[in-house]
C-alpha cells in the first residue's frame, strides 16, 4: 500500500475512533444504555490507527493538517456555517434561517476573495502525526476530559456527578495555570544558583550541593565580631604586631570588608567544603587557587583517601542531592544592609504605610461617601460626577507636579507623601462605599434624628456599623495596594531606613539579579503575609463586594 | 559649676564628630563597592559612605531626575559614561574643571593622560569634564576554536585557514557561511553579543555628528556601508527574524548560544568572559580583534593612510557629581579615591575574594585607568591561557577604541540608530533611506535645542497666579450660588454638613489633582527640561504630535488600540469564565479562589521575571513554547511563536499575561454573580431553560452593569498600560519594531530620558482627551444594552 493511502486510512480511523470513544464515554457517564459498542469500536479504530506502520514504526497517530492563513480559516468556518443553516432551514422548514445562511455565505465569499487577493496565501496540505509522548498523552487525556465535561454539562438533565467532576477537573486545571507562578516562586526560592537556568529545561526539583565539614588550619575560616555584628571571615594576612587582618565572608551585607583583630578574638570554625567527583575519584574542594584551579582532598578511592591534588574546575563535577536550599532565606536576610536590621526596618515602614493608609482611607472615604450618599446640598451630583471622572486621570499627568508639591513641603525621603494622601479619600473607594450607604433605609437615620443625634453622631453610631462589609473590602484593597506599592516609594524615598518592603524587593531584584534564589526567597517572604491575609479574609472580601451593589443592580 | 562647660564641650564635640553621610547612587551593591567605601571611611573617620544601588548602573532616570530637581540629590552618581553628556548638557552635573585645576599638582588627582583617550573623552562636553572613568569595556571577536577544528575540512575547502579568526568583513562572511548549519548552528550574527551599528560604523569611519555637534550625520555613506554589511551578515545566516530567536530571553549562563555551540563567532564585550569562566570552561574559544572592512585592513582605498587597522568601541562607567551635591568637597575626595589606582585595586581584590569564595574563576574587568589594567593583569591573570590571552587582547584594543559622540541627544541618537538598523534588517527600507529618516528626527531635536534661547522664559509665578485666579473665581461662584440658593434652615444645616463631609476629598482634589493638572497643562505649552526654567513655545508641542512626530504617536495609540481591542474582551471573557467556575459551590472553593487570586497578589517584581521566563522562545527553556512544540507544534506543524522577540507576537504575549491576571477582576464578577437573585434562576428552570439559555437570558442582563464597569475600566487601564510594558520590553527599547510602544511608555521616555517634559505633558493631555472621548462614547452606548432595574 502506498504510504499516502495508509495515512489517509489512519487519519480517518483515528478521527472516527476518537469521536466514537468520546460518545461512548459520554453515554457511559450519563448512565445511558448502549455505550459499549461505540467505545469498543472507537477504541479499536484508534488502536488500529496508532499501530499502522506509517512513521518509522513508532507508535503514532497519523494526522492530516491543512495550513491556511487566518482568512482561509474564517472562510471555511463561514462556509460550514452557511451549510449548517441551510440544512437546519430545510429540516425545520424555517425560512428565517435561510437569511442567516445567505449572510454566512456572503461572508465566506468575501473572505475567499480576500484570501485570493494576497498572493502570499497558500494552501498547504501537511502530513503530521500525534506522537504518543508523555505530554501528548497528557494533552489527549486533558482534551478528552474537557470534551466529556462539556458533553456531560450540556445534557438537558444535567448529571450532577459528571458536572461536579467536570467542575473540579476544570478548577484543578485552572489552579495549575494560575498557581504555577507561585509554585515556581517557591521552588526557585529553594534552588541553587546553577539550577536557575539549565540547558535541560526547567528544574522543578531543587538539588543541593553535598558538603563535608572541614577544619582548614592552613587557610582558616574565622568567626568573630565586627562592629557588633557576628562575622565569618577568612585570614588575609597579619600586621606587624601579629594581629590578624581578616576579610569578611558572612554576613553578606559586609562581604568584602576587612578589619584587624587580635588572634584571640577569633576562633577557627569548620568550613563546608563542597563534594566533587572526577574521573575515578570523589573528594572535596579544600581551597581555590588564585588562578581558579581547585585543591581537592580525596575521599575515594580508599587508597588515596586524605591526599590532595590540584584540578582545573572543568575536570570536577559537583555531587548534589535532592533537597531544599534553605540558606537562600538566611542569606537574603543577611544581604540586607545592616542598618535595616535584616529587613526588619523595611517591614516596619511597610506596616506604617499599611496602617496609616488603611486608617486614613477608611476614615476619609467613608465620611465623603456618607456626604454624597445621605446629605443633600447644592451641586452634589455635579461634584460626584467630577469625582467619578478623576478615576480616568492618567497618573503620569500629575506625577512631576505632585513631586514638586511634596518637595516644597519638605517631605522627600520620608513616608509622608505615601500615606498622607490616603486621608483625602480616593474616588474608587468613595464610589464603592457610597453604593452601600445608598441602600440603607432612611428609617434608621430618621430614628437617630428624632433622638437628637448630630450628623456626625448618626454617621458614626448608626451608619458606619451598617457598612462593615464595604469597609472590610476597602481595607483589604488598601492593604494590598499599600503593601505592593512600589512606584510611590521609588520616587519619594531615598535612604534604606525609609524604604518599604516593595521597593526594597525591587532594588534587591536589580542588585542581586545575578542571584535569583535570594531574590525569590525575599519575594516569597514579602508575599506570604498578603496571601495569609487573603486566605483569612476572603469571606468578608467577597461578601463585601457582593453587598455593595456593584453587582447586578 | 564645672559640669556646664564640660557638657558644652561634650556637646560641641558630639556635633563636630557626628558622622557625615556621603550618599553614592548607582554603584553596584557588590563587595567592591563595600570594600572601597570601607577603605575610604578608614581614611576619613567621621564619614559614612552609603552606596545605594537604586537600580544598578542604568540608574532609574526618573529617580535621579526627581532627586536633582527636588534639591535632594545624592553626593555622587555612578553611571554609564554614555548618558553623562545628555544630563550634563542640561546642567544636571557639576563640571569638575576647577576641582581638577585646583588639585592638579597633587598625586591623587585624576589626570587625563593616565586614562585611555576614549574613556576620558566620553565625559567631556563643550570642553568641561563631568565624570572620572572607572571600569571600561571594549568589544572583540569571540570565536569557537573547537568548532573551527571540527569543520576544518569544509573551511579548508573554502580556502580558509581554520587556525585563526577572520580579520576582514569579507572573510567573516565566508567563515560564517561555512560554519552555518541550518537548525543547528549559526556562523556569525552581526548583532548578537554586543556590536550594534555603532561598532561597524566606527570601523568604516562614520562619525554620527559634525565636529561642532550641531549637525547629525547619521545618514553618512560610511554608516550606510556598515549597515549594509550587517544586512549581508544576516542574509548569510538565513535572515534577521530567524536569527533573532537566538538573541532573546534567558540566554545567560550555560544557555548562552555561544557557549552551547550554537553560534560559532560573536562580537562581545570583555564582561562576557565572566560568563565563559563560569559556564564555558570546557569550550575551546579564542578572542581576536573585531574583523574590519577589507580596505581598512589592507590600508587601501579611502583607508590608504589610516593608522589603526582594527577599531573597536568602548563604553564604561564613571563617577559624576550631581547639581546640588550636599558635600561637594567630600564627594570629590571620594571620587578621587574610588577612581584612583588604589581604589580600583581594593575593589577588584574584594571581587576576586568573593568570586573565589563561590568557587569561581575571577576575571578582572578592564579599567579606564591605564596603570590599573597592567597591575590587575599581573595580579589576577587566570591560569587558563585562553582567558589570560583574551584579557590581553581586550586591554590591547583599548588603544584603538572609539566612543559614541558626547552630545545633548545621545540617547535619542542611540534610539534612532537602533530603529534605523531594525528597519533596514527587516527589509522595510534601504540602509541609506532608513538612516536618513532617523537623521531627520535627531537633527530636528538638535535644532530645537540649539534654538531654544529664542523662546521666552516664563516664570512659574505665572502659573501660580493663574491657579490662584481660578481658585478665586471658583470661590466666588460658589459663594454667589450659595447665597442665591433658596434653602430652608434645616436644608441649610444639612448642606453645611454635606460640604464638611466631602471636604477631605475636595481639598485633596484641589491640591493633589487640580493643581498638578493645571501645572502639567501649563508645561504642555512650554519647552521644559525640569533642570532649567521653562520656555513658552505656544502650541508647538501639540503641533509636533500631529506634525513631524505623528508616526510615533499614531503607532503608540495604534498599539494601545490593539491591546484594548483584543485584550479587554479576552480579559472579560476569561474573568467571567473563572468567576462562573468559582461561583459553583463545590467543596474546597475557598482554596480554589485563593489560587486563582494569586496572580493578583504576587508582586510585579516577581511576576515579571516569571513571565520573561515563561515566554522565552527557546523550546528548551520557555515553558509555554516547550508545551507548544510538544503538542500544537508537532501535531499541526506550526512553528512556536517568538513572543516578545517577534513583532507579531509581542502584543499577544502581553495580552496573554493580562488574561492570566484575570483573577484580580474576579472579585467584582463574583460579586455580580452573587447579586443575581436565585429566584430568577429558579423561574428559568421551571420554564425549562437550559443552562446556556438561562446564562444568556438571566445572568448576562443582570451582569450588564458589572460588565459595563469592567469594560470602561478595562479600556482606561489598557490605554494607560505602562508597568508591564516597562518591565517586559528589553531594556531601553519598545519591543521589536516598536510593537510595544504605548502612549504612557512614550510619555515616560520623553519626560525622563529625552528631558522633554513639555512634550510629555502635551502627550499626557492627549491621552486624557482620548480616554474621556472613549468613555463618553461608552456611556452613550450603554443606554442600549446595560440593564437597569427600573422602579428603583
Amino acid at each position: 500500500m502506498s504510504s499516502n493511502l495508509l495515512v489517509a486510512i489512519g487519519t480517518l480511523s483515528a478521527w472516527i475512533g476518537a469521536v466514537c470513544l468520546l460518545r461512548g464515554l459520554y453515554l457511559g457517564l450519563s448512565h445511558r444504555p448502549g455505550f459499549g459498542w461505540p467505545a469498543g469500536v472507537g477504541g479499536s479504530l484508534f488502536l488500529l490507527a496508532a499501530s499502522l506502520p506509517t512513521f518509522e514504526g513508532r507508535l503514532e497517530v497519523p494526522l492530516i493538517w491543512v495550513v491556511l492563513p487566518f482568512t482561509g480559516w474564517m472562510a471555511v468556518m463561514f462556509g460550514l456555517l452557511a451549510a449548517a443553516y441551510t440544512g437546519k432551514a430545510v429540516l425545520d422548514s424555517n425560512p428565517k434561517l435561510l437569511l442567516r445562511a445567505g449572510v454566512s455565505l456572503a461572508a465566506a465569499i468575501l473572505l475567499v476573495a480576500l484570501y485570493r487577493a494576497d498572493p502570499e496565501n497558500r494552501f498547504v496540505l501537511l502530513r503530521g502525526s500525534i506522537r504518543l509522548s508523555a505530554e501528548g498523552a497528557l494533552a489527549i487525556v486533558g482534551f478528552a476530559a474537557a470534551a466529556v465535561a462539556v458533553m456531560a454539562s450540556a445534557g438537558r438533565r444535567a448529571r450532577e456527578r459528571g458536572r461536579l467532576w467536570a467542575t473540579h477537573a476544570t478548577l484543578l486545571a485552572g489552579c495549575v495555570v494560575f498557581g504555577m507562578p507561585f509554585a515556581w516562586l517557591m521552588v526557585t526560592s529553594f534552588k541553587e544558583d546553577r539550577d536557575m537556568a539549565s540547558p535541560n529545561g526547567i528544574v522543578w526539583i531543587p538539588r543541593v550541593q553535598r558538603t563535608v565539614p572541614y577544619m582548614d588550619r592552613k587557610d582558616p575560616l574565622l568567626e568573630g565580631e565586627f562592629e557588633g555584628n557576628w562575622v565569618q571571615a577568612t585570614l588575609a594576612g597579619k600586621d606587624a604586631t601579629g594581629n590578624y587582618i581578616v576579610e569578611v565572608q558572612r554576613p553578606y551585607s559586609l562581604r568584602g570588608v576587612s578589619f584587624t583583630g587580635r588572634p584571640s578574638s577569633f576562633r577557627v570554625v569548620e568550613k563546608d567544603a563542597p563534594m566533587v567527583s572526577g574521573v575515578g575519584f570523589t573528594g572535596f574542594v579544600v581551597r581555590e587557587l588564585s588562578d581558579g584551579r581547585r585543591v581537592v582532598q580525596f575521599l575515594s578511592p580508599p587508597a588515596d583517601k586524605g591526599s590532595q591534588r590540584t584540578y582545573l574546575a572543568s575536570e570536577l563535577e559537583p555531587i548534589r542531592d535532592i533537597g531544599l536550599r534553605t540558606q537562600n532565606y538566611t542569606e537574603a536576610m543577611e544581604a540586607m544592609p545592616p542598618e535595616t536590621r535584616h529587613g526588619l526596618v523595611y517591614l516596619k515602614n511597610t506596616l506604617i504605610l499599611v496602617v496609616m493608609g488603611v486608617f486614613g482611607t477608611l476614615l476619609s472615604s467613608s465620611l465623603v461617601a456618607y456626604g454624597f450618599a445621605r446629605l443633600r446640598f447644592p451641586g452634589r451630583d455635579l461634584i460626584f460626577k467630577i469625582l467619578l471622572a478623576t478615576m480616568m486621570l492618567p497618573g503620569a499627568v500629575t506625577l512631576l507636579p505632585q513631586f514638586l508639591l511634596f518637595r516644597s513641603l519638605g517631605w522627600i525621603d520620608s513616608l509622608l507623601p505615601l500615606w498622607v494622601p490616603a486621608f483625602f479619600a480616593s474616588a474608587f473607594n468613595v464610589f464603592l462605599i457610597r453604593q452601600f450607604f445608598v441602600q440603607i433605609p432612611t428609617e434608621l437615620e430618621d430614628a437617630g434624628k428624632i433622638d437628637g443625634a448630630s450628623v456626625l453622631g448618626i454617621f458614626w453610631r448608626i451608619m458606619l456599623p451598617q457598612i462593615k462589609p464595604a469597609l472590610a473590602v476597602v481595607a483589604i484593597w488598601t492593604f494590598m495596594g499599600a503593601w505592593n506599592n512600589f512606584m510611590g516609594p521609588l520616587i519619594y524615598v531615598n535612604s534604606p531606613e525609609n524604604m518599604p518592603l516593595s521597593y526594597a524587593l525591587q532594588l534587591f531584584q536589580t542588585e542581586k539579579g545575578g542571584n535569583p534564589g535570594l531574590m525569590m526567597a525575599f519575594a516569597t517572604l514579602t508575599v506570604l503575609p498578603v496571601i495569609a491575609l487573603f486566605m483569612f479574609t476572603q469571606k468578608y472580601f467577597i461578601e463585601g463586594v457582593t453587598l455593595s451593589g456593584l453587582g447586578g443592580r | 559649676m564645672k559640669l556646664l562647660p564640660a557638657l558644652v564641650i561634650g556637646w560641641l564635640a558630639a556635633t563636630v564628630r557626628a558622622d557625615t553621610h556621603l550618599a553614592v547612587w548607582g554603584a553596584p551593591q557588590g563587595p567592591d563597592s563595600i570594600a572601597i567605601a570601607q577603605a575610604f571611611e578608614l581614611k576619613h573617620p567621621h564619614v559614612r559612605v552609603r552606596m545605594l544601588g537604586m537600580g544598578v548602573g542604568q540608574m532609574n532616570p526618573q529617580k535621579l531626575l526627581t532627586a536633582i530637581v527636588g534639591g535632594c540629590p545624592p553626593d555622587l552618581v555612578y553611571q554609564g559614561r554614555f548618558n553623562i553628556c545628555d544630563w550634563a548638557s542640561r546642567g544636571a552635573f557639576i563640571a569638575l574643571d576647577d576641582l581638577l585645576a585646583r588639585d592638579w599638582a597633587a598625586t591623587d588627582c585624576p589626570r587625563r593622560e593616565d586614562y585611555y583617550d576614549a574613556a576620558w573623552s566620553e565625559d567631556v562636553f563643550a570642553g568641561h569634564v563631568f565624570g572620572v572613568p572607572t571600569e571600561a569595556d571594549d568589544r572583540a571577536l569571540y570565536w569557537n576554536r573547537g568548532m573551527f577544528r571540527q569543520k576544518r575540512h569544509q573551511l579548508e575547502m573554502a580556502g580558509l585557514d581554520w587556525q585563526r579568526a577572520p580579520r576582514t568583513w569579507s572573510e567573516l562572511l565566508r567563515y560564517s557561511k561555512v560554519l552555518t548549519e541550518k537548525g543547528k548552528c549559526l556562523g556569525f550574527i552581526p548583532n548578537f553579543g554586543n556590536a550594534w551599528l555603532y561598532l561597524y560604523a566606527f570601523q568604516t569611519g562614520a562619525t554620527f555628528l559634525s565636529p561642532d555637534g550641531r549637525q547629525c550625520t547619521l545618514a553618512s555613506p560610511e554608516a550606510a556601508e556598515a549597515l549594509d554589511f550587517m544586512r549581508q551578515g544576516y542574509e548569510v545566516v538565513g535572515g534577521y527574524s530567524s536569527a533573532n530567536v537566538f538573541q532573546s530571553g534567558f540566554q545567560d549562563g550555560e544557555n548562552d548560544p555561544f557557549i552551547a555551540g550554537r553560534v560559532a563567532m560573536k562580537i562581545d564585550g570583555d564582561w562576557s568572559l565572566a560568563g565563559l569562566a563560569r559556564y564555558g570552561l570546557a569550550l575551546d574559544f579564542a578572542v581576536a580583534p573585531p574583523p574590519t572592512p577589507d580596505d581598512r585592513y589592507a590600508r587601501t582605498g579611502r583607508f590608504a593612510g589610516v593608522q589603526d587597522r582594527f577599531v573597536t568601541w568602548t563604553g564604561g562607567w564613571c563617577y559624576a557629581m550631581p547639581r546640588g551635591c550636599p558635600h561637594r568637597e567630600l564627594a570629590w575626595q571620594f571620587m578621587k579615591f574610588a577612581t584612583s589606582l588604589e581604589g580600583r585595586l581594593i575593589g577588584n581584590r574584594a571581587l576576586a575574594m568573593a568570586d573565589r569564595a563561590k568557587g569561581r574563576v575571577y576575571i578582572p574587568r578592564i579599567q579606564g585607568l591605564k596603570a590599573a589594567n597592567e597591575v590587575l593583569y599581573r595580579l589576577y591573570r587566570p591560569a587558563d591561557p585562553r582567558f589570560a590571552e583574551a584579557i590581553k587582547v581586550h586591554i590591547g584594543l583599548m588603544n584603538v577604541s572609539r566612543v559614541r559622540p558626547p552630545t545633548k541627544v545621545g540617547q535619542l541618537l542611540w534610539d534612532a540608530h537602533v530603529r534605523a538598523t531594525e528597519e533596514t534588517l527587516l527589509g522595510k527600507a534601504s540602509a541609506l533611506a532608513a538612516l536618513t529618516v532617523e537623521q531627520q528626527t535627531v537633527q530636528r531635536e538638535l535644532d530645537l535645542l540649539n534654538g531654544r534661547h529664542r523662546y521666552p522664559v516664563v516664570s512659574m509665578a505665572w502659573m501660580g497666579g493663574i491657579a490662584f485666579l481660578a481658585f478665586l473665581v471658583a470661590l466666588g461662584v460658589s459663594i454667589v450660588s450659595w447665597r442665591k440658593a433658596r434653602l430652608g434652615r434645616l436644608a441649610r444645616h444639612e448642606a453645611r454638613w454635606g460640604y464638611l463631609c466631602i471636604a477631605p476629598w475636595v481639598i485633596g482634589f484641589l491640591v493633589l489633582t487640580v493643581e498638578p493638572m493645571l501645572a502639567s497643562l501649563f508645561f504642555s505649552f512650554t519647552d521644559y527640561d525640569v533642570l532649567s526654567p521653562p520656555r513658552w513655545v505656544g502650541a508647538r508641542n501639540y503641533l509636533d504630535m500631529v506634525g513631524p512626530d505623528h508616526g510615533n504617536v499614531l503607532k503608540a495609540f495604534g498599539n494601545a488600540a490593539y491591546l484594548a481591542g483584543v485584550g479587554v474582551p479576552l480579559g472579560i471573557v476569561s474573568g467571567l469564565a473563572v468567576a462562573l467556575l468559582l461561583n459553583s459551590g463545590v467543596r474546597g472553593i475557598r482554596f480554589y479562589r485563593l489560587v486563582f487570586y494569586l496572580p493578583a497578589i504576587v508582586p510585579v517584581a516577581a511576576s515579571s521575571v516569571l513571565w520573561i521566563w515563561l515566554l522565552t522562545p527557546d523550546t528548551k527553556q520557555g515553558l509555554i513554547n516547550s508545551l507548544w512544540s510538544s503538542t500544537i507544534g508537532t501535531w499541526l506543524s506550526l512553528p512556536s511563536p517568538g513572543w516578545l522577540t517577534a513583532e507579531a507576537w509581542a502584543k499577544p504575549a502581553l495580552i496573554l499575561m493580562g488574561v492570566w491576571g484575570a483573577g484580580s477582576g474576579m472579585v467584582l464578577w463574583l460579586a455580580g454573580l452573587k447579586g443575581v437573585p436565585s429566584s430568577l434562576y429558579e423561574a428559568a428552570e421551571i420554564d425549562g431553560a437550559s443552562p446556556v439559555c438561562s446564562f444568556r437570558n438571566v445572568t448576562l442582563p443582570m451582569l450588564s452593569p458589572v460588565l459595563f464597569f469592567n469594560i470602561v475600566m478595562g479600556f482606561i487601564g489598557a490605554i494607560q498600560e505602562f508597568d508591564r510594558v516597562y518591565i517586559m520590553s528589553p531594556e531601553g527599547t519598545n519591543g521589536p519594531s516598536d510593537s510595544l510602544l504605548v502612549p504612557a511608555k512614550y510619555l515616560f521616555t520623553n519626560a525622563f530620558t529625552y528631558f522633554k517634559i513639555g512634550y510629555a505633558s502635551a502627550l499626557a493631555w492627549t491621552i486624557l482627551a482620548v480616554i474621556l472621548l472613549i468613555t463618553l462614547v461608552q456611556f452613550r452606548l450603554a443606554r442600549f444594552w446595560v440593564h437597569e432595574e427600573t422602579g428603583k
